[in-house]
């Protein structure tokens, strides 16, 4: 095999291992630079209970082992953040896929709010596309990490080959050469001006 | 004719959109990768430097919105563009930070004593890396925002093109259709593994 075909093997062969990550980025962006209005206003939230609880938060705490003793406590595992805005409040976000359920402790009132996103697909699809990370306790969560990586290296590989072999169709380097030097002017242009 | 029509579509396309393409990749895996990049850049990687000091000449009338406030000092200061703001114009202070690719600014102005510290934020490739990648949307009052919220959405248009006009073009070399089923099958399987799994 020639490094020629290798190339465009490559190119080819990683863009179809790859096209659901990629389709999925693609549309899913879509909602992120037009969210949709909520205008029914109706809220994202279904709350699951309210109710009186307690559990230490020292100062300096690790918060992530407070977050596993929330869940555990509510027969709960897997995929979760926590997020302390100030003193009294703690958030406690497990997620995954398909679904997403937040604990708000209040250490004041001593007392836990549990509350379900209701499903929609584009916070489904925002949700796919802001995963990443090997922050979780999780082989899997870290296969999907890589995953991300893979996907970077991909887009990566597919400018290189992509640009070898554009410059081997001599028909076509006058309009390649304008397109990507265009590209990099303008894309210049908004680093300075924006 | 309409075969080569979507190889040039894909390939010039992709030609232009090049250095999008490149720095999204670099921003997502910088922030697949915020655990051990903090070990660089620290637990904060957002840090502010005071630039000048100054006392504020114009007069923000007390029953401005924060955002008139913002826009009429950011003018005035010949630093007009995208901005987010906190605070009231008639409370202790009023902060506004000056979105830009590079080198963001957070001006703080304080009514009682008019005095304006500009700050801007020290760089570092991974705050520049994600602020690239989250800038988008036509919420700003800008032209030029627009015009790169426009460029994001051809980005996006372009990778679902890239993705099916792709696809046709596979299809087309028939020597490459028993290996291309083989990878397209295992992604996508992969991927619906994933989707259940985690």
């Amino acid at each position: 095999m020639t490094l020629n075909l290798l190339l465009r093997r490559t190119h080819i062969y990683l863009a179809l291992f790859l096209l659901p990550w990629f389709l999925m980025y693609g549309v899913s962006s879509f909602f992120f630079s037009h969210p949709p209005k909520r205008e029914d206003g109706q809220s994202q939230w279904r709350v699951r209970f309210e109710r009186p609880y307690e559990i230490a938060i020292p100062e300096g705490a690790d918060l992530r082992a407070i977050g596993t003793r929330v869940l555990q406590e509510h027969g709960m595992q897997g995929s979760f953040g926590t997020y302390r805005p100030n003193a009294d409040k703690l958030h406690v976000y497990w997620f995954n896929f398909w679904n997403a359920t937040e604990f708000i402790y209040s250490a004041k009132e001593k007392r836990l709010l549990a509350r379900d996103h209701v499903f929609g697909w584009n916070s489904f699809l925002t949700g796919m596309h802001a995963r990443g990370g090997f922050e979780q306790n999780s082989v899997l969560s870290d296969g999907w990490g890589v995953a991300v990586d893979v996907v970077c290296v991909g887009m990566l590989i597919w400018i290189a080959t992509g640009i070898y072999m554009w410059w081997q169709l001599r028909p076509t380097r006058f309009w390649g050469s304008l397109a990507l030097g265009s590209g990099f002017a303008i894309f210049l242009i908004f680093l300075r001006a924006l | 004719m309409f075969s080569k029509l979507i190889r040039r579509t894909h390939m010039y396309l992709a030609l232009f959109l090049t250095p999008w393409v490149l720095i999204y990749a670099l921003s997502t895996m910088a922030m697949n990768h915020r655990e051990f990049l903090k070990r660089f850049y620290g637990e904060n990687p957002v840090q502010f430097e005071k630039e000048s000091e100054q006392v504020y000449s114009g007069t923000v009338p007390p029953d401005a919105t924060p955002k008139q406030a913002a826009v009429q000092i950011l003018r005035n200061l010949n630093r007009e563009g995208a901005f987010s703001v906190q605070g009231r114009p008639d409370g202790e202070q009023l902060t506004i930070f000056r979105q830009h690719p590079i080198s963001p600014q957070r001006i703080i102005y304080s009514p009682k004593d008019h005095k304006l510290v500009i700050e801007k934020q020290v760089f570092n490739s991974a705050t520049f890396l994600e602020r690239m990648h989250r800038r988008r949307g036509f919420q700003h009052d800008y032209g030029l925002e627009d015009t790169w919220a426009f460029s994001v959405d051809l980005v996006i248009v372009a990778m679902t093109f890239w993705g099916l006009s792709g696809l046709w073009m596979w299809w087309e070399l028939r020597a490459t259709r028993g290996w291309g089923v083989l990878s397209l099958t295992a992604g996508v399987a992969l991927f619906a593994f994933f989707l259940f799994t985690i």
